[in-house]
């Protein structure tokens, strides 16, 4: 579903993402982790369209994202980690409006978007506008927001920032039954337990490098540590360079 | 559903829930805005109609003045909005939050790029119409045109204001995409477009004209080039005056050769917007190589200060530091002082010193009231703020072995020292290029060093008494209670200061008060304003002071 080759990019002196080459079948939960600065955020970037690759390609769902972006974009979703609303709308007008750009065709979309709603457990806020909810409200607005096209593959970087316990679980549910489902899920996050606890694969990147790939089993292997993914993920990045200098 | 009308539909509703918000807003802002409005509307409608009538009073000569007028005040506005609009695209089509929202949604870049095109249009034209409703409105009045003179003014505004828009989009973008970043390269442009610029306006030959008009271009130059046949303001202001005269041919013809210039400009813009933007967004969002940044800004400023407290210096260069890696602060106020600058030192090139002594008394009370206006709308923008926006890192200070009446004193300074600097700089250039006489410079200068100290310190005071740290938006700001009171107060102490003179030298002039008399009123006027200045500097500043002590954090 995700297919990157070779994936190169640069800001000035910075080799930002270094020859990166992934792939992730359909219906897989991909955690994506590394030190800040690591190159995570511009790798998800390059793979929403946001950042040009300096060379190599990357292909959601068959489609290149650079020659075919607005195919690619219509069969993915993503939620950065700090995620733009529209604060003079209500939820509802919001999710209209998100329907409306990606075109959705439903039977019955304000009896869908009720649903989903009251799911996420936003009904009563409804009325109110954007700007008014909480930071939670709003996190959750968002992942309704993103699943209201039905996207194939989810780009989330740090999903969990500022939500409480409730809604943790809640999102890690959905998060899970939608990969059941085959959805396609990458994304980053600094807490390992989360990773260790939902991922299937994990990859590692430091550097601007992929260091590690595989599931918790093949980690464990590579590195001989039995212990915890904390521990494994310590010893690969033991000396993190945010500039990445080149040698 | 295209995803162009979802995202209309998206504004709508923004603009529907708009009532909700103002409905949370102070009511006591909200009249405020909308008197001030309705009285600046009202003010700038008498001022034209004055000047309709004084130029109707000089008979041909007026009559030619006024008809190039119209061209004229078009040219002004268009060149406005194309300035204003590379500015606004610029923040809408590549700064703003919502292209990364939009990017990651499956439009297309043409759509994109028409819909930040048409915001940003919209957004840089309220101005346009604020100034053009009074104007067009004292002309139709002057000259008992009726409403159907509104109905053309406004099918010809449209296609103008995108026409002006277009341009600025289209310079934004070819900026963004090519220019280079370089400091030096972007500084020495701007002082290159600013040079030929004063050159373009002082260099304008009138060429084979009858006399009449020989006269009137060389008096007033800009009429000149107001009325040249390929500007598309003449071809709006010809074209109005066409259509309420009844000449639907010349009038219909001028429209549609708007109409499709403007189109084809939207066109040029969709097609350049597909081919540049990604790029150009690319140079944008790219991260900088930190390492060619130097660790520290203006070190050497840093040791020239060093006769400073340490604390007051540290706070002194932070908020230096702050305000030029912060390019809305440092553009806003070069925009706003650069034009006032602009328009003053090109006082000679239009002949203003050769004006008689009552208009040159009239424009330089005047640029005192700009001057303060801008120092006025400034204060209330960034100085206002500044306490608040230290935010969560307002414990630094707190902490910090100093005391908050320091801390307040320190910033008021700094605010003070950059208002007076400017605003005497150029009432200075001002007065000097009227010719205005020893006593009117003295005077002007005077009320611009005492309107920059008393607001600078309203400013900071009333933003101590006010402080919200845990509000990181400023527009949010500067838009409470105490942000509304601020400008109140700071345009309140504006009009208290400059009337008194201006009455008096008017008087004077007009109608030749004794000098006996003048010395007098001036003393008086000296006094009163010396009086209200310190008021206006102590007491906001102890109550901040005040505040700031008591304040838990």
């Amino acid at each position: 579903m995700i297919s990157i080759r070779n994936l190169n990019k640069r800001f000035g002196n910075v080799h930002a993402v270094q020859d990166l080459s992934l792939e992730i079948p359909a219906g897989e939960l991909f955690c994506f982790l590394g030190p800040n600065g690591a190159g995570k955020t511009t790798t998800i970037k390059m793979m929403t369209t946001l950042l040009r690759p300096d060379s190599g390609t990357i292909r959601i769902g068959g489609f290149d994202v650079q020659k075919q972006p607005v195919e690619a974009k219509r069969i993915m979703g993503y939620i950065p980690d700090m995620p733009f609303l529209y604060e003079k709308l209500t939820p509802v007008e919001f999710l209209k409006f998100v329907a409306g750009l990606y075109n959705v065709i439903h039977p019955d979309l304000p009896g869908h978007i009720e649903s989903l709603l009251l799911q996420f457990g936003l009904q009563e806020a409804r009325n109110a506008l954007i700007g008014e909810l909480s930071h939670g409200m709003r996190q959750r607005l968002l992942y309704i927001a993103t699943f209201i096209h039905n996207p194939r593959v989810i780009f989330i970087d740090e999903p969990l920032i500022g939500l409480d316990p409730h809604s943790i679980r809640m999102i890690k549910t959905v998060l899970r039954t939608k990969v059941r489902e085959g959805m396609t899920i990458l994304l980053t996050t600094h807490i390992l337990a989360l990773a260790e606890d939902i991922a299937d694969r994990i990859g590692i990147i430091s550097g601007g490098r992929l260091i590690a790939l595989g599931k918790m089993g093949d980690l464990r292997t590579q590195t001989g540590d039995k212990g915890t993914l904390e521990d494994i993920f310590l010893k690969l990045t033991e000396t993190p360079s945010p500039l990445n200098p080149e040698p | 559903m295209t995803p162009l009308t979802a995202i209309w539909i998206k504004d709508w509703n923004a603009l529907r829930n708009l009532r909700r918000i103002l409905q949370r807003e102070s009511i006591f802002k909200t009249v405020f805005i909308l008197c001030f409005a309705a009285g600046m509307m009202g003010g700038f409608f008498m001022m034209f109609l004055n000047g309709f009538q004084f130029l109707a009073s000089l008979g041909g000569g007026g009559f030619m003045i006024t008809r190039r007028l119209f061209a004229l005040f078009f040219l002004g506005l268009g060149v406005m909005l194309v300035m204003s609009n590379i500015v606004t695209s610029y923040s809408t089509v590549f700064r703003s939050r919502e292209t990364l929202f939009l990017l990651t949604a499956p439009l297309d870049t043409r759509t994109f790029i028409t819909y930040k095109f048409t915001e940003s249009t919209l957004l840089s034209s309220w101005a346009f119409f604020f100034l053009m409703i009074p104007f067009t409105a004292a002309y139709s009045w002057h000259e008992h045109l009726g409403l159907v003179f509104a109905l053309w003014t406004v099918l010809f505004s449209v296609p103008f204001v995108f026409l002006c828009g277009a341009l600025g989009t289209l310079v934004s973008l070819a900026a963004v995409r090519w220019f280079p970043r370089s400091r030096l390269v972007w500084a020495s442009a701007a002082g290159l477009v600013l040079v030929l610029s004063v050159r373009m306006i002082v260099h304008i030959r009138p060429v084979m004209q009858e006399e009449a008009t020989f006269i009137l271009n060389r008096f007033l130059p800009g009429l000149q080039l107001a009325t040249h046949p390929l500007l598309p303001n003449n071809w709006t202001a010809e074209g109005i005056m066409a259509m309420t005269n009844g000449q639907w041919a010349r009038g219909s013809l001028l429209w549609l050769v708007l109409a499709t210039n403007t189109a084809v400009l939207f066109l040029l813009i969709q097609e350049f917007g597909n081919r540049v933007f990604y790029t150009a967004y690319q140079r944008v969002t790219g991260s900088p190589d930190i390492r060619t940044r130097p660790a520290e800004l203006l070190g050497g400023l840093d040791r020239l200060l060093g006769f400073l407290p340490h604390d007051i210096r540290g706070m002194v260069m932070k908020d230096i530091r702050s305000f030029l890696r912060d390019p809305l602060q440092w553009s806003q106020a070069l925009i706003f002082f650069g034009l006032l600058g602009l328009y003053f030192s090109s006082f000679r090139s239009f002949h203003y010193n050769e004006m008689p002594l009552v208009w040159r008394n009239l424009i330089v009370f005047l640029n005192i009231f700009s001057v303060s206006s801008v120092i006025c709308s400034l204060a209330a923008r960034f100085v206002f703020p500044q306490l608040s926006l230290e935010g969560h890192s307002f414990w630094i200070l707190g902490l910090a072995p100093t005391g908050m009446r320091r801390i307040l004193l320190a910033k008021f300074s700094l605010a003070a020292l950059a208002m007076v600097t400017i605003s005497a700089g150029l009432m200075g250039l001002a007065t000097w290029m009227l010719q205005a006489g020893p006593g009117l410079s003295v005077i002007s200068i005077g009320l611009a060093v005492a309107i920059s100290l008393s607001v600078s310190a309203l400013s900071t005071g009333l933003g101590a008494l006010f402080i919200d740290l845990k509000q990181p938006n400023p527009v949010a700001i500067i838009s409470g209670f105490g942000g509304t009171m601020n400008l109140v107060l700071s345009l309140g102490y504006m009009l208290g200061t400059i009337l008194p003179f201006g009455l008096i030298w008017h008087w004077r002039i007009s109608n030749g008060l004794a000098d006996t008399l003048f010395m007098k009123a001036n003393v008086i006027a000296g006094l009163w304003v010396i009086l209200l200045s310190l008021l206006t500097i102590a007491i906001p500043l102890w109550l901040g002071i005040r505040s700031l002590k008591n304040k838990e954090y």
